[in-house]
């Protein structure tokens, strides 16, 4: 019984000369903007590759000088566009896309596309996933708005509920029929990108791929069935067609646009991002004065008996190590607290407002389905304070390497006399740094901090079914 | 089979239909009559349980009903003035469509043989029914009936803006129905057909039965006589100087 209901109503949109046109636009957009996805993706990666070996044969190739100013000279790391970017570019645009590592600065990201880009570019990249939570609901509510309120408004409702049928297997019928419809033009469109790009030759960053895939299709299949069970309950509930198309147009506006606008202006109101050149200052001051309020030089000075002990050393001339090559490493040491305590104030800042947003987010669909899926595509905050902390490793550990080296190189200066080019570090020695390579939490830090996402998901779910199945029950053949 | 008891319907301050009793048996063709507004399609509206009553009890072969508004229905076959198909979907589809809500289903060729017994073309079984005129969607509702095997169909005012001849061939419809046994509550203003089809009239004015006939016993001279007696007596013309007065 379901099935027949589903299987006419299903041939019913498909017939309908409206069906061609709406599939025909929907594909058409949707495969552009996969199309434009894709090869932003791949020239992206092309260039995130080419700068990142450049980078890296820079850093070895800067000539023989001070090891510790091989630091100063310093190095890029490049950040990965993410495993799905293609299909989701999440904030890329606007979070920088490269980081300078240097001796005694933590740098921030910079080189974000957004600035280079026109006004127009403040609507969003045109992708695959901004086509699916726009337009997808809108399809969705075109194709059904229609079902209860249409029929009841011709009289045909009066037949269907003539013939004995119950009224949610009519809900259920025309849930699965509108349902095929929809899968008919998103799922066939998504496939045929699928296949096309897996013809590709992607740079494809494997992390567990296939199950960021499933989870991304699993999520916005509950956020399509959210709409169509939404449309049937305000269809079958609504006075007419009429009435039901403006509601639910209504709604997807809020959940578009209003509500992800509003939850974005919420969440800096609530959490602001410190101002940035107070925030520099600080920190810089921060730097000079030290975490305790003892300025590096003086606390090396008033540490320098515990160091040297540390060493099984008495003096500087019974040191192992280079003393000024000590000196700077724990100038370095005395930093990370500073960084920690400024850069961390300002990551709490976006990590409370995305939080925040996520709380929000429960007012609408769009915003849990936002979240997930720049998460799933690696394209979201979490994957972008992940890379500039692989960053910030690479740079200790740089600084580290390079100071350690010239402990050891240069430690007959602690006596006075510097023989032969002890200060001199070639290509051989710069080569003690590994070249960068960023590394996610990966999936499971995404799905553990993202778990109240898909509960928002869920939660609509139940709300849309709870909804369509009052409305189907307390649906009448005629008004009144 | 069809059975109205103190039936009692109200719609806002206005009482529609005023203990109504009435009894159709199978093989009975029961022609209601009135005024627009005498309660003829409230009276169908409760048999099909669209409407909930405010007193009385409507039953379909002894079911009441509002206790069992699915099994009674599939007991019942409703015809409304306009049959509303789906006008993308062939005469066979709409047909399939409804017989498989109404719990049944057949073979492509019986489908064929149920509109092929209503008298609709061949050629048109395949055709998406937007093209038909009103005859043949009536047609169409009457092969449903058929399909459904209902043992009571309500009618309400099937054939009005149907030519003299689909008007014909659809109370042909109706008696080789009514010659199967099903029980026909038929909600209609045509007298004439009404005299020559059904086996029973009832005269309905401002929610009440005044009167019931037998079509044995009567010509349809007869019956219009005493329909117009009903509708100028006292109610109407009296109210109307009352309300002047």
């Amino acid at each position: 019984m379901i099935v027949a209901i589903a299987r006419k109503e299903f041939l019913e949109i498909v017939r309908d000369g409206r069906f061609k046109w709406t599939a025909g636009i929907m594909a058409l957009l949707l495969l552009t903007a996969m199309a434009a996805g894709y090869q932003k993706y791949s020239a992206y990666m092309d260039m995130q590759r080419l700068s990142q070996d450049k980078t890296n044969a820079q850093w070895l190739n800067q000539g023989d000088k001070n090891p510790h100013a091989g630091a100063h000279y310093g190095n890029y790391a490049f950040k990965p566009a993410g495993p799905l970017a293609f299909f989701d570019n999440g904030i890329n645009n606007y979070a920088g896309t490269a980081l300078f590592m240097e001796a005694h600065k933590q740098n921030f990201a910079i080189g974000r596309p957004a600035s280079d880009q026109s006004s127009i570019g403040r609507f969003g990249d045109l992708s695959g996933a901004m086509i699916l939570q726009l337009l997808m609901p809108l399809l969705i509510i075109f194709l059904g708005f229609t079902a209860f309120a249409g029929e009841r408004e011709s009289g045909a409702l009066r037949q269907v509920l003539s013939m004995g049928v119950s009224n949610r297997q009519l809900l259920w019928g025309k849930a699965l029929g509108i349902g095929a419809a929809v899968l008919l033009i998103v799922g066939l469109c998504v496939a045929a990108g699928g296949v096309a790009l897996s013809f590709a030759d992607l740079p494809m960053e494997n992390e567990s791929l296939g199950a960021r895939v499933a989870l991304m299709a699993l999520a916005y299949l509950l956020y399509g069935v959210i709409f169509l069970f939404l449309t049937l309950a305000v269809s079958a509930w609504a006075k007419n067609a009429r009435a039901a198309l403006m509601l639910l147009i209504g709604f997807w506006a809020f959940a578009a646009f209003l509500a992800p606008k509003a939850a974005v202006e919420i969440s800096k109101a609530a959490h602001p991002t410190p101002a940035f050149g107070k925030w520099m200052a600080d920190m810089r001051s921060h730097q000079m004065r030290g975490i305790d309020g003892v300025p590096p030089f003086a606390r090396f000075e008033q540490e320098s008996r515990e160091i040297f002990a540390g060493y099984g050393a008495d003096s500087i001339a019974e040191l192992p190590v280079y003393v000024g090559a000590l000196r700077l490493q724990k100038f370095e040491e005395y930093d990370f607290p500073v960084f920690e305590k400024h850069y961390g104030e300002l990551r709490d800042s976006y990590t409370l407002q995305r939080r925040l947003q996520d709380r929000i987010g429960i007012v609408a669909p769009t915003l849990p389905l936002r979240s997930l899926s720049m998460a799933l595509a690696g394209t979201d905050l979490i994957r972008h304070v992940d890379f500039a902390d692989a960053a910030e490793a690479h740079r200790r550990d740089m600084a580290r390497k390079v100071n350690d080296y010239l402990g050891k190189a240069a430690v007959s200066l602690n006596t006075g006399y510097g023989g032969g080019n002890v200060l001199i570090a070639d290509e051989a020695v710069f080569a003690i740094v590994p070249p960068f390579k960023f590394e996610s939490q990966g999936l499971g830090a995404v799905l553990a901090e993202h778990s109240g996402n898909f509960i928002g998901l869920a939660l609509w779910l139940a709300a849309a079914l709870g909804l369509a199945l009052w409305s189907a029950r307390r649906l009448k053949a005629e008004e009144g | 089979m069809l059975q109205a008891v103190k039936l009692t319907k109200r719609y806002g301050g206005i009482e529609a239909l005023k203990g109504l009793d009435m009894t159709v048996e199978g093989g009975d063709i029961y022609c209601l009559l009135g005024a627009n507004g005498a309660g003829k399609t409230t009276t169908i509206s409760l048999f099909l349980n669209f409407t909930e009553p405010d007193a009385g009890t409507a039953s379909v072969c002894g079911l009441d009903v509002t206790r069992e508004p699915l099994e009674t229905k599939k007991l019942l076959a409703y015809i409304p003035e306009q049959v509303m198909l789906y006008g993308n979907l062939t005469a066979l589809e709409n047909l399939r469509y409804f017989a498989q809500l109404g719990g049944r289903d057949y073979s492509r060729e019986e489908y064929r043989g149920f509109l092929s017994r209503v008298g609709l073309q061949p050629e048109a079984v395949d055709r998406r029914v937007k093209t038909y005129s009103k005859g043949m969607r009536q047609k169409v509702g009457v092969a449903i009936a058929l399909a459904k095997q209902a043992r009571a169909l309500l009618l309400d005012e099937p054939t009005a803006g149907l030519d003299p001849k689909a008007s014909n061939e659809f109370s042909e419809l109706l008696l080789k129905l009514k010659s199967d046994g099903a029980a026909i509550l038929m909600a209609t203003h045509d007298l004439f057909r009404a005299r020559e089809t059904g086996t029973r009239i009832g005269i309905m004015r401002e929610g009440r039965l005044v009167d019931e006939l037998s079509t044995g016993e009567v010509t349809h001279a007869d019956v219009e006589k005493i329909y117009l007696q009903h509708m100028h007596a006292g109610g109407h013309y009296a109210q109307q100087g009352a309300s002047s007065a």
